[in-house]
């Protein structure tokens, strides 16, 4: 293998794609492919010991980690030094937030750490306390002192996330669960602080750790819930590509992908990424589109078609495309843009939710005044009532219930995105749950928008295979879906002046003759259909003719996608009410709801008809799913309950479906419908769990029934709960993983 | 008893000693990619 040109790294406008700089020094991630062992780990050590610092290696990720000086070491030296060694390194691109990430977890987990240490510290301290053990009246100051300050850090550094979310809440005027905790935090510790320098009364510094302690180990939970629901944006992300290869007459270029323009033509080496949308030109690829559409088989595209950018080369020789689509318009771009976006929408029952939490606080705050005062009014000391309400604000904090919805919803949307259903509006998840009606579009949803040739007949006993091959070389080059017919028709013939007149047919020359093609209704000659062709009603006839006679008679009829009567039948089988509209001819849409058993459809409905077609379903109280290929039908779709739509090349931003299904398939419909309704248990449960536990402690912390340690454990264990709920979604009902381990780790 | 005065003093220290360990352990990265070292061979050279 010739060696492969990596100065264009050295380049200092291109860095910030991939590399984190650090003053001087530059930090990149280097996927090694070849990278297997233990003993390549040491060679891939050793090949850029001279120019490296801080080396990790990760084997199981097949990644190498380092920072290098730009001023001082190439990198380009670097990566060719482990190119020799055999390790095939690709430089990944850096995601924008991957610095802030790694800080945001760090700090996580120092928190934890301190105040897992605080805690148990504080309790040894709160020992004799406990046992009523008198330690004497120069122990017990040092005891109390000790216990102030290991809860400084304890409470006031490692608790500070929800101490300054309780701040901003208050600022913005809207109560969260940040509040009551920030206000049992820091009452628990300035009362007992107070108490320390006073020298006297109890202590709640032991209360006030572990309840921090808790509740961080919650947060750390859900936090790497969510983050694993953001792994495949990030996967999107470090799929860009950060240099093309252009073809400039005879010979490549490597430039920055900012270079590269439509029209180019690029070349994509064996394992690397697409650097742009565009045409397949010149040889077929086979290509890993995992990431764009969830399936984990290698495709193979043939010539002509639109290949992504991101997707992986995994063939054993060079592609060449021609550039079509680039940067932001590219599917992948448009993907990564839009998983952003729902995972920043707030869907319908979140908003409620969080409404409800705020009121739930309200009261909370209310409950815990009431129950201090009603404590004091039946004569218990003061002692006795700030406990209570200590156990109150601490009890029945609705961490659970803020929690509840948003946790379900990421790990069901993250596993849907990644097998190839992207959840363009979070509340469709919802709504889904409750559909009971699917509405199809015809064209380009349950049929294929190419052709099939299903027969041939000689109309004047020529041969068939060179009549056919006549007619795959006229239409060689057309983009009109008949052509799509004979696209898979082999032949060496060539057509010369090639004329195409719309609605009618193509005429052209091959081998000193001249042919037509075309309907049989604008051919030269009377064409008489023989009676044993077969012909079904939504067959599309066409005729080849030479000067002298009609030659051959092509039956071509549009192909059913191949998952369509599988899907409806998975769909039927939900107790789904399956209609098909179309706006082509009765007898056409008849044989197709025929041939997938879906027997209520219309015919040559207009736009308008649809739309109102659907509005007097849904007047009848149906709830309507419509899927259709997102361009046509939008009003349709705009309409329904629920939009699903087949999502391909730059439709997809134009879409304005709710679900986008990726890889031009149906066949995830099913499993959309089945993961919305067990997100739509997993939500009932965890709003009952929550709102069931609020209840039932809030009356026995009031009592005084309930001690302010054992009112943060409980709570604590409710976010748990509800939180692993929610995972559990994610595990049992996908477990086929569509990535490779190795990608998921990059 | 008597001890007491100077250990719980001193405890408390030595719990401020670990905690800044800790942290500084963390904010180097040592605990991260945990597997990663395990893949490491021992190098005579270093």
């Amino acid at each position: 293998m010739s060696e492969r040109d990596w100065t264009v790294y050295d380049r200092a406008d291109l860095r910030r794609g991939f590399a984190t700089v650090r003053g001087d020094a530059c930090d990149v991630t280097v996927a090694l492919d070849g990278l297997h062992c233990a003993a390549c780990a040491a060679r891939a050590e050793k090949a850029i010991a001279g120019g490296a610092r801080e080396v990790h290696v990760d084997v199981a990720a097949r990644s190498l980690r380092f920072r290098y000086e730009p001023a001082v070491t190439q990198l380009s030296s670097l990566l060719a030094a482990l190119e020799r060694s055999g390790l095939e390194p690709r430089l990944l691109a850096v995601p924008d937030d991957t610095d802030h990430g790694q800080r945001r977890q760090r700090l996580s987990l120092a928190r934890i750490g301190v105040a897992t240490i605080c805690a148990m510290q504080v309790m040894m301290l709160a020992w004799p306390s406990y046992f009523g053990v008198d330690s004497g009246p120069d122990l017990e100051p040092l005891l109390r002192w000790a216990q102030l300050s290991l809860s400084i850090p304890g409470v006031l550094w490692a608790g500070w996330p929800f101490l300054s979310a309780a701040a901003t809440s208050l600022r913005e005027r809207a109560l969260d669960m940040n509040v009551p905790i920030a206000l049992a935090l820091l009452a628990a510790f300035a009362a007992s602080a107070l108490r320390t320098v006073a020298g006297d009364g109890e202590l709640y510094f032991d209360t006030a750790t572990m309840f921090v302690w808790f509740l961080l180990i919650g947060r750390h939970l859900e936090g790497r819930s969510r983050d694993k629901a953001h792994a495949h944006l990030r996967l999107l992300a470090a799929r860009r590509a950060l240099t093309a290869q252009r073809r400039v007459g005879r010979s490549v270029e490597t430039i920055a992908i900012d270079a590269l323009a439509i029209g180019d033509v690029a070349i994509v080496a064996p394992g690397e990424t697409l650097p742009a949308d565009g045409r397949l030109i010149e040889r077929a690829a086979e290509l890993d589109e995992a990431l764009l559409s969830g399936e984990s088989r290698p495709v193979v595209h043939a010539v002509g078609d639109v290949v992504l950018a991101g997707s992986l080369n995994l063939g054993s020789t060079a592609l060449a495309l021609e550039v079509e689509r680039l940067g932001r318009d590219t599917v992948l771009a448009q993907i990564a843009g839009l998983l952003d976006n729902a995972s920043r929408d707030k869907p319908r029952v979140q908003r409620i939710a969080d409404r409800l939490a705020g009121h739930f606080v309200a009261v909370v705050l209310l409950l815990a005044v009431l129950g201090a005062g009603l404590a004091l009014g039946n004569g218990a000391d003061g002692e006795r009532a700030f406990g209570i309400a200590l156990a109150v604000l601490v009890a029945s904090c609705p961490c659970a219930l803020s929690l509840a919805v948003p946790a379900a919803l990421a790990a069901s949307t993250s596993r849907l995105a990644r097998h190839g259903v992207l959840v363009a509006n979070a509340g469709a998840l919802t709504t889904l749950a409750d559909i009971d009606t699917v509405l199809f579009d015809k064209t380009g949803t349950l049929t294929r928008n190419d052709m099939v040739l299903r027969r041939v007949f000689s109309l004047d006993g020529s041969e068939l295979s060179r009549a056919t091959e006549i007619a795959a070389a006229l239409e060689r080059g057309s983009r009109h879906p008949i052509a799509t017919a004979f696209a898979s028709v082999a032949t060496r013939l060539d057509a010369e002046s090639v004329r195409q007149t719309p609605g009618a047919g193509i005429e052209g020359r091959i081998a000193d003759e001249r042919w037509w093609l075309g309907a049989p209704d604008s051919a030269p000659w009377p064409i008489i259909v023989p009676a044993d062709a077969g012909q079904r009603p939504d067959d599309t006839l066409i005729v080849l003719c030479n000067p002298r006679a009609a030659v051959a008679l092509f039956i071509l009829n549009t192909r059913l996608r191949a998952e369509a009567s599988a899907v409806v039948q998975a769909l039927g089988e939900r107790g789904m009410q399956i209609e098909l509209l179309s706006g082509d001819g009765a007898e056409a849409v008849a044989a197709v709801a025929g041939r997938l058993g879906i027997t209520r459809h219309a015919a040559r409905q207009t736009p308008a008809g649809k739309l109102a077609h659907l509005q007097s379903l849904q007047q009848h109280g149906r709830r309507v799913l419509a899927v259709g290929d997102g361009l046509n039908d939008a009003p349709l779709l705009a309409a329904a309950n629920v939009s699903a739509a087949m999502a391909n090349g730059a439709a997809l931003t134009q879409s304005r479906a709710d679900l986008l299904l990726l890889g031009d398939s149906l066949r995830l419909l099913p499993l959309a419908l089945d993961v919305a309704q067990t997100t739509r248990r997993r939500i009932r449960e965890n709003l009952g769990w929550a709102l069931g536990y609020n209840l039932l402690v809030l009356p026995l912390a009031m009592t005084g029934h309930l001690a302010p340690w054992l009112a943060a454990a409980g709570m604590s264990v409710s976010s748990l709960l509800v939180v692993s709920n929610a995972l559990r979604t994610e595990r049992r009902l996908l477990p086929t993983a569509a990535l490779p381990v190795q990608e998921l780790r990059a | 008893m008597s001890s007491l005065y100077l250990l719980i003093p001193l405890g408390v220290l030595v719990v401020f000693g670990s905690i800044a360990a800790f942290v500084s352990a963390v904010f180097s990265g040592q605990f991260e990619e945990l597997d990663a070292q395990a893949d490491k061979l021992p190098d005579d050279e270093r």
